[in-house]
């Protein structure tokens, strides 16, 4: 066979091959990137890009306004919640479960793993609409709390008029619902004791439960989680849904790396009279150094980029409190006047940040990973 | 022998108290996991008004009739189909692509493999979400946007890295000297992938489409920047019209969330084996 040909031959099948994969991977990943190193840099305002109003270059005016801007640090004080959220609360319970499940100290191994993995298989869109409604003032958490502050004034006011004996309604009994409802009698008196001695006595011939049902209505408020829209509690919620979705995700990866594992090694170890703790400690943890750094790096670059679930939650409301940097950018871009070197330069500024974070796991675990493959 | 010596062992360690921890630790996050999903469902087939009344009972009066009013107002018969498009479409778009360059990077030696092959690990670490603003102004900048085209695109262009990365390892592992005597018995490369590495990287190919159907059925923030039409938009951009000024409706949005979470919740229960495998094996960030 001509060697010379088949040379040829094979320079032209090999980028025949690879033709496709790079010309989109040029267009989705590295043709984005300099675009966005360019409008960054410029003072582009939408319109045509090309032919239209000129534009041109205007430095670092960008990345300087959004360092200037204190949504900017807001959002990325959020990111870093959901960065730690990730890693100092996905990783070690999912390492949690993996371990019980694969040291079988549990019966039904599937079981456990599958049910657990569920919600990451369900849109965010899904997820955030969901707890949206659960975390809402018209949701199960608030039901939960009124009917529970509900009964518990209700018995305390039965124990009142069971005390009283039959409707002899007396300014000792008023006074003491009056009491009982605290600051919320003001709200509806003026002069409390006559008022509501008239309103009680006003229900006489009727059944006592109606009257206890409506003075219920009247002095038990609302709850409501109001503790959500305090700037420091807002990304509670949220951090408790990350959580909720993707820690099946990490057991599902630490338990696969664990049954790596040479069981051989963890029986010596127990023949020579080590632990569960030591095992866990000197076999199991630094054989999964690798797939803890990892996972480490999986849960940084994708509590960065998240953006789905908290558009879905809150929408980085109420009043932009939990805004992260993919939803400041996306409302920089798409919310009244758009600013599109600023989101620009905001888009650039996370695929920094990331890689930032990814380096220093690396880092660090050169300096005390285990020696893992 | 070694199941007896690891209860012993475990017997040993924390014994009853350990063992009755580790099953309260995973009824409790089991419950926590499933409830909420269980507590949806059930909703979604009360009246809003009864809902309103009571959210923790079991519905008194179920009804069909929120799932006829999401499924009407959220355009879902037009969503359904192309988010199937969309998910079929990119899928064998990204196993197709990765294996072609999976194989020329595995098997064809070039001084460009190297270059090529890293750009393609560095993206594993870019995520496209940071990239929306930019991927939003080139679609309009070459006028696809709002075409199912720039969907396919995009989303192939997002599962490239990882489904070139897992395609070109797999593919190392075949055989040289099967691909050499194919080459002496002068078959072309195109008739060497369609006959040898195609049918040999069918675990690779599954891996990969498992990972990316979940991925590319659930995605929402690219889509939401690519198109604005209703005839194009996928599932979960119709599930988000129930957010806001409909989110009152609780029926209908419960059903509306329903019919977004079922189908994925089967095509787990099927595949729950490959999912998992897949899962563990596309875990290679950096």
């Amino acid at each position: 066979m001509n060697r010379l040909r088949t040379r040829g031959e094979e320079t032209r099948a090999y980028w025949a091959l690879v033709l496709p994969a790079f010309s989109i991977y040029l267009l989705v990943m590295a043709f984005p990137i300099v675009l966005s190193v360019v409008l960054s840099l410029s003072d582009y305002d939408g319109g045509k890009m090309f032919g239209g109003e000129p534009w041109g270059f205007a430095g670092f005016r960008s990345y300087a306004r959004v360092f200037a801007d204190p949504y900017f640090w807001n959002a990325l004080k959020n990111n870093a919640f959901i960065v730690l959220i990730s890693v100092f609360g996905q990783l070690p319970l999912g390492f949690v479960f993996a371990y019980i499940i694969y040291r079988k100290i549990v019966k039904w191994p599937g079981f456990w793993q599958g049910v657990l993995y569920v919600p990451n298989i369900i849109s965010v869109i899904v997820v955030g609409l969901l707890w949206q409604t659960i975390f809402s003032p018209n949701g199960p958490i608030a039901e939960v709390m009124n009917s529970m502050a509900r009964s518990g004034f209700q018995s305390k006011l039965e124990a009142l008029f069971s005390g009283s004996g039959g409707f002899a309604v007396t300014d000792d009994l008023v006074r003491r619902i009056l009491d009982l409802a605290g600051p919320a009698a003001s709200e509806w008196f003026t002069d409390p004791v006559p008022e509501l001695k008239d309103l009680i006595l006003s229900y006489e011939g009727a059944p006592r439960a109606e009257l206890i049902g409506d003075l219920c209505n009247l002095f038990v408020a609302r709850w409501s989680p109001e503790f959500l829209s305090k700037p420091n509690l807002a990304m509670m919620p949220i951090m408790f849904v990350i959580l909720w979705m993707y820690t099946g995700m990490y057991l599902i990866l630490f338990l696969a790396n664990m049954q790596k594992i040479d069981t051989q090694i963890i029986e010596a170890a127990r023949i020579d009279g080590a632990s569960e703790w030591q095992v866990m400690r000197f076999v199991i943890l630094p054989a999964l150094s690798g797939t803890i750094v990892n996972s480490a790096i999986l849960a940084i670059s994708g509590s960065l980029s998240s953006f789905s679930l908290i558009f879905a939650m809150t929408g980085g409301g109420p009043s932009r409190v939990t805004e992260i940097l993919s939803i400041y950018m996306y409302n920089n871009a798409f919310l009244g006047r758009p600013n599109l070197p600023l989101a620009n330069a905001i888009s650039l500024i996370m695929v920094v940040i990331s890689f930032l974070l990814i380096g220093l796991t690396k880092a660090v675990e050169k300096r005390y990973g285990g020696k893992e493959d | 022998m070694t199941e007896e010596l690891r209860t012993t062992a475990l017997g040993r360690a924390g014994g009853r108290f350990a063992k009755g921890l580790a099953y309260a630790i995973m009824i409790v996050f089991t419950a926590m996991t499933l409830y909420p999903i269980f507590w949806l469902i059930m909703n979604s087939f009360k009246a809003t008004r009864e809902f309103q009344v009571s959210q923790l009972a079991l519905p008194k009066e179920p009804t069909l009739a929120n799932y006829a009013g999401a499924w009407e107002m959220g355009d879902f018969a037009l969503l359904f189909p192309n988010s199937l498009v969309y998910t079929v479409g990119a899928t064998v778009g990204i196993v197709v692509v990765s294996l072609l360059a999976g194989f020329a990077f595995a098997k064809i030696g070039s001084r460009a493999t190297k270059p090529l092959y890293n750009a393609f690990i560095i993206g594993i670490l870019i995520t496209a979400q940071s990239l929306m603003i930019p991927l939003f102004l080139e679609v309009n900048l070459l006028g696809i946007y709002n075409t199912r085209l720039a969907v396919l695109l995009v989303y192939i262009g997002t599962g490239l890295p990882l489904g070139v990365y897992l395609a070109t390892e797999y593919i190392k592992s075949i055989p040289n000297a099967l691909i050499e005597s194919a080459r002496i018995d002068g078959a072309g490369f195109f008739r060497i992938f369609w006959k040898i590495v195609l049918p040999m990287s069918m675990p690779v190919a599954i891996t990969l489409s498992i990972l990316n159907i979940s991925n590319i059925w659930n995605e929402f923030a690219l889509i939401n920047i690519l198109v604005s039409k209703t005839e194009l938009k996928s599932l979960p951009l119709g599930i988000f019209k129930f957010s806001g000024s409909l989110s009152t409706d609780y029926g209908k949005q419960f059903a509306a969330l329903t019919i977004g979470m079922v189908p994925m919740l089967l095509f787990y229960i099927v595949f729950r084996k490959q999912i998992t495998k897949g899962v563990a094996a596309g875990a290679v960030k950096g």
